[in-house]
């Protein structure tokens, strides 16, 4: 598995190459992650996106998301002074629980996350959503993966720093309950 | 001017609205098949749990699940027959971002700042139970913190952070989100 470090040291279209994002048949035969297999410093697969402009109008159709600053180029430039048109907030928003889910399944739980968006994405950015591992606790039976999580550019830019918990089983333990139950401090 | 000489923007009317909740309410319409196809292809998560019945019938989850981030975006669903809260937010204001002025159900009031431009600062995810398909959602926002912040060329400005619930119709609450605004 490449690194983050590695992929920032290519070129855009050398990066879109190591697109780790699993299709529908990847997800079927994912093998699952125990907790005791986790250690702190690893990286989870990279998720590569480019989005085009079609894909932004697809996004603000498919949420019924009606802000200019994503499909009117006019008002972007001259009323928001942003460079372009921008990337969804909400889509990258709705990455993060994508990502955290296709790593814990089938048996594990994406429990939360929280991050901050602090750079704006433009069309055409190759973008890296990445995660590594920080701390892993035992609680209540289950295992507790601390993550940090982002989506940098090509250019190295974070443009949303955040963290993660999810939840793995333990090897020989118990199945992880659902609907969830947080465990007990 | 200094940050010392700009006017604060948390006014007692801003502070006031902390804590400000608005009902429960329904979605409308149910979580549908349709929906959640849009959805995944936009998002470009192929995930078999979504679409495939046999092999979620045999998953963990007995069913197919639907990411609990996209009733988030269902609950903004326009009802027919109130109206066109597009064309009212134009005529209002011609220069209307197409969102801060667009009413939507359930909203919470806004949050009274001469503050008109409107950026995601950040957001929180906590999940856990999946919706399923034919779900009823209730939801209910809060405004569960404001702060104000000075930037760099010293005009304030203000983070807005609504919290919201959401939950199936037999009362599970299946994720909260919090989404943090910053006007300026």
């Amino acid at each position: 598995m490449v690194t983050v470090d590695d992929l920032l040291n290519m070129d855009p279209e050398d990066i879109l190459k190591h697109n780790e994002r699993p299709d529908d048949q990847a997800i079927r035969n994912k093998q699952q992650i125990y907790y005791d297999d986790v250690e702190v410093g690893q990286e989870l697969p990279k998720y590569i996106y480019r989005q085009t402009p079609t894909h932004l109008f697809r996004w603000s159709a498919s949420i019924e998301n009606f802000h200019r600053i994503h499909y009117d180029l006019d008002f972007a430039l001259n009323h928001d002074k942003n460079p372009t048109i921008l990337v969804h907030g909400s889509w990258k928003q709705s990455v993060v629980p994508q990502f955290l889910k296709d790593w814990v399944s089938p048996g594990g739980w994406p429990w939360k996350a929280r991050f901050e968006h602090r750079a704006m994405l433009t069309p055409n950015d190759v973008l890296i959503m990445w995660g590594t591992v920080v701390d892993k606790t035992e609680k209540d039976g289950m295992g507790i993966i601390e993550l940090e999580i982002g989506m940098k550019t090509q250019d190295g830019v974070e443009s949303m720093p955040g963290t993660a918990t999810v939840v793995l089983p333990i090897r020989g333990g118990k199945e992880i309950p659902y609907p969830f139950i947080p465990p007990q401090d | 001017m200094s940050s010392q000489q700009a006017e604060s923007k948390m006014t007692p009317e801003v502070q006031a609205m902390i804590g400000v909740e608005g009902d429960i309410v329904e979605m409308m319409g149910v979580v549908d098949q349709e929906y959640l196809r849009r959805f995944a292809q936009a998002l470009m998560d192929p995930d078999p749990m979504y679409w495939d019945e046999e092999w979620a019938k045999n998953s963990k989850f007995g069913r197919l699940t639907v990411p609990p981030i996209m009733v988030s975006y269902m609950s903004s669903r326009i009802p027919l027959g109130g109206g066109d809260p597009v064309t009212q937010a134009f005529e209002e204001n011609p220069f209307s971002d197409g969102i801060g002025s667009v009413k939507k159900f359930g909203e919470l009031p806004n949050v009274p700042t001469d503050l008109v431009r409107v950026v995601n600062g950040g957001n929180e995810l906590e999940l856990y139970e999946y919706p399923s398909i034919g779900d009823r959602i209730k939801f209910q926002h809060r405004y569960s913190d404001i702060r104000e912040r000075v930037g760099r060329e010293g005009n304030p400005f203000l983070l807005i952070t609504r919290e919201t619930k959401f939950y199936n119709q037999d009362d599970h609450l299946l994720c909260i989100t919090r989404a943090t605004t910053i006007r300026r």
